[in-house]
């Protein structure tokens, strides 16, 4: 059962990833494709009815890893605590820097919140990423279970390590690039004329970009997580995992060279769901590890008996289906095409 | 050095605090919105008008009240691990709910609602309304509910780590202390957002603008505006205090000011609590009337504060003392004022009495106070414990922060809160200074209106 509930979380948290990820990554692309007032507009508004919805998948997430894991996110948030609180800043501005325009067409003020949507998507994308690097890496846990990560300490992956080393820098960088990529298919596939063209050739770039650096995060990854190598020795059928997710990559170039553009964002969404469930694979059954192994939290020691996880399923899995059918509502309330000249002043 | 568990109380006082000035808003604000547009869909345009220009001061409030509401969701993570550590298979159950059931539909119909009236056409608006209406109004009742569990805690089992268990969904959202606040607090939430219309419909006629649409929508603001100021005293305060009394009885005599058991014990109205010498100074009393309200007797003994060990007596009794006053003196003051304005209303004279009209463009800040002390009375009445007679508040923060860090996320959040409290004020003067759009109001509506 503490499986079957670990499984729902990572599905969470990656689609959660997968929708609020391709907002934030057309957060920063905007400020690049858009060259006039009138494109801006265009690629405001492929994210602007959703977004709200997308960013609730976090909370979802979070509320559902309260009741799961309570004692992994007593842990972690109280560990992280200068980074998250620092997420929940940004997301404030990110948020604000997507409405506020609406209200007042001034021109500075228009700009400057464009800027500001920029800075906050921008680190959001990296620290995201940073974040899950810490995770995979390990933290320093004592034997209650807790730690305290400074932001940075010397950038070396040592017994007192900070929020910021070198491994999980390369980590945001390579969730940057992975998500501005995801960004940019999302405009390619939704938006038509010029905004298009210039998005189908940032994702060009970012594709490489991308190809490049998955592959380097994925081996630093085995070589700093000592458990991943000993994970995938002893089931070797996982290694269809790491395998998918190059898969899904290379498909997502297929399908935008064939101009098939929602295919491309919709394998891209597949790569990024492989990629959090390839990292859980490779640690399981620990959700947590520690610097010291034998301090980890795993799935097991941080979640409540299973007959309660069974019983909650009774209202979680008709609620889930219930956002299933709000998200297809949503989506489809959003243009198939969205053109530069039917944008609406609101 | 300042003591860490007063800056993780300070933080979350401060932004659940600062947050719940929108939310009880919006949520009373969905509701006259709801009733606007039903009233628009039997063919009233003026209310269609009037929804429209509330439709925009409620989707920047909306949008305030959710950029607002992350940091408490995190909080009980980052400053509140051992809580979580103790009791979130529980308290994480109400929260996911709240993301599942009210979130999601919320951020699905808000879109819509705000802009897409022309393409939606009427009955579908309508309709959204409504769903919006539902969203905020579960969104409150799951919170409520975790919040009741800290008050007064049912359906669960306490394991030999001390970990909590969860024993009966049905017990926890049924939790009788959450059927009673949920209704007080909603109630409360319904005079903030009738009190606000009414400022501001006050305000155009005052100025002499957008009369047509304006005095019509007024009607609909102090009809609700009264209907609400009565319920949340009587039943729903009454319950309330009643439920407080029987549960949290130090909480009750700590927040009346009542330090003596005594027989038919008075009701402080005003004094201010004097903890050295353990009365009220200045006191203005009413005889007898504390025991009638508790015990509907007028000689009945109603226990006093000295009567429980000082170790359990909130830490901030004046605070609670007052928060609980300022609450109760506001209600009274509500039916008071929206009282006259159905009075005037009645005699058509509601949108021509300017004194009554100043009257109500200034109580605009007063349901936002009355609410906020509300909640002040709650929580801080709830002290020491977090959770009530289980788990001290000292014992549920999280012992790995050190005071320097959450020094420093207090005062961030002090000054992005600054920063979006311009922002809103800028935003929402502008709003309202443009005003609902004038449109023609056609005669079949004219007639129908004299007819009602």
């Amino acid at each position: 059962m503490e499986t079957v509930w670990y499984i729902l979380l990572l599905f969470m948290i990656a689609t959660y990833l997968v929708l609020d990820g391709f907002d934030l990554g057309i957060g920063v692309l905007h400020l690049f494709i858009a060259k006039n007032r009138s494109e801006q507009k265009q690629i405001i508004q492929s994210i602007a009815s959703v977004w709200d919805g997308n960013e609730v998948w976090l909370i979802a997430a979070g509320g559902t890893m309260m009741l799961a894991f309570p004692a992994f996110l007593s842990s972690m948030f109280s560990g992280f605590y200068l980074p998250l609180t620092m997420v929940v800043w940004l997301l404030i501005f990110r948020a604000i820097s997507i409405e506020l325009p609406h209200y007042l067409s001034d021109s500075l003020w228009v700009h400057f919140w464009n800027v500001m949507l920029f800075v906050s998507s921008g680190l959001l994308i990296v620290i995201l990423g940073a974040a899950m690097a810490n995770v995979f890496r390990g933290v320093p846990l004592d034997a209650s279970g807790s730690f305290f990560e400074p932001l940075w300490t010397d950038f070396r992956i040592s017994q007192q390590t900070g929020i910021l080393d070198w491994y999980t820098i390369l980590s945001g960088i390579t969730s940057a690039s992975i998500l501005l990529h995801h960004g940019a298919l999302w405009l390619a596939a939704k938006t038509e004329g010029i905004v298009q063209e210039r998005a189908r050739k940032t994702a060009a770039r970012f594709w490489i970009l991308t190809a490049g650096l998955t592959t380097l995060t994925l081996l630093a990854s085995f070589s700093i997580q000592p458990q991943a190598k000993a994970s995938f020795a002893a089931y070797p059928w996982m290694i269809v995992l790491p395998l998918g997710v190059l898969v899904s990559l290379l498909c997502s170039l297929l399908f935008r060279i064939k101009n098939r553009n929602m295919s491309a964002f919709l394998s891209s969404a597949l790569f990024i769901y492989l990629v959090i469930f390839t990292g859980a694979a490779a640690l399981f059954p620990n959700i947590l590890p520690g610097l010291n192994p034998e301090f980890s939290l795993t799935i097991y020691n941080t979640s409540p008996p299973p007959e309660e996880l069974t019983s909650t399923l009774y209202w979680w899995i008709p609620g889930i289906l219930l956002v299933g059918v709000y998200f297809t509502i949503m989506f489809r309330s959003l243009p198939k095409v969205i053109s530069a000249s039917s944008d609406q002043e609101h | 050095m300042i003591d860490s568990i007063l800056l993780h109380r300070v933080q979350f006082a401060f932004t659940v605090s600062y947050h719940y000035l929108f939310p009880q808003l919006t949520m009373g604000l969905a509701l006259l919105i709801f009733i606007l547009k039903s009233i628009g869909l039997r063919g009233n345009p003026w209310a269609d008008v009037a929804a429209r220009f509330w439709l925009k001061i409620f989707g920047l409030t909306f949008l305030m009240g959710v950029v607002t509401g992350i940091p408490l969701e995190f909080q009980f993570g980052t400053n509140w691990s051992q809580l979580v550590k103790k009791t979130g298979s529980i308290l994480g159950q109400t929260l996911a709910m709240e993301g599942i059931f009210a979130f999601f539909l919320e951020s699905t119909f808000l879109y819509l609602l705000i802009f897409g009236e022309k393409k939606l056409g009427r009955t579908a608006h309508w309709i959204v309304s409504f769903l919006l209406l539902l969203g905020t109004w579960l969104s409150g009742y799951f919170i409520i509910c975790t919040n009741a569990f800290l008050q007064h805690p049912v359906g669960y089992r306490i394991d030999e780590a001390g970990v909590y268990h969860l024993t009966s969904i049905w017990a926890l959202l049924s939790n009788p202390w959450a059927l009673k606040q949920y209704l007080h607090t909603m109630t409360g939430s319904v005079i903030t957002g009738s009190f606000t219309m009414s400022a501001i419909a006050a305000y155009h006629l005052l100025k002499g603008q957008h009369l047509e649409i304006t005095r019509r929508y007024l009607s609909v603001a102090v009809i609700v505006g009264f209907l609400a100021s009565v319920i949340v005293v009587v039943p729903t305060g009454d319950w309330e205090a009643k439920q407080v009394q029987k549960h949290q009885p130090i909480k009750f005599s700590a927040m009346e000011g009542h330090f003596h058991t005594e027989d038919g014990a008075g009701l402080v109205l005003i004094g201010q609590p004097n903890m050295e010498e353990l009365k009220i100074d200045n006191p203005i009393i009413i005889p007898k009337a504390l025991s009638f309200l508790t015990h509907d007797s007028w000689d009945a003994q109603v226990k006093g504060l000295t009567e429980y060990d000082r170790e359990l007596w909130p830490d901030n009794v004046e605070l609670l003392y007052f928060s609980y006053h300022i609450m109760a003196g506001l209600g009274t003051l509500f039916i008071g004022l929206m009282g006259l304005s159905i009075f005037f209303l009645w005699k058509q004279k509601l949108h021509t009495s300017r004194t009554l009209l100043w009257l109500l463009m200034l109580s605009l800040p007063f349901p936002f106070i009355a609410n906020t002390a509300g909640w002040f009375t709650a929580e801080i009445g709830r002290q020491p414990w977090l959770i009530y007679g289980l788990m001290k508040t000292a014992d549920g923060a999280s012992p790995n922060i050190s005071q320097g860090n959450v020094m420093f996320t207090l005062l961030g959040f002090m000054g992005l809160y600054l920063f979006l409290s311009v922002l809103y004020f800028f935003l929402a003067t502008r709003i309202i200074s443009q005003g609902p759009e004038s449109v023609e109001i056609n005669k079949p509506d004219l007639v129908a209106e004299a007819g009602a």
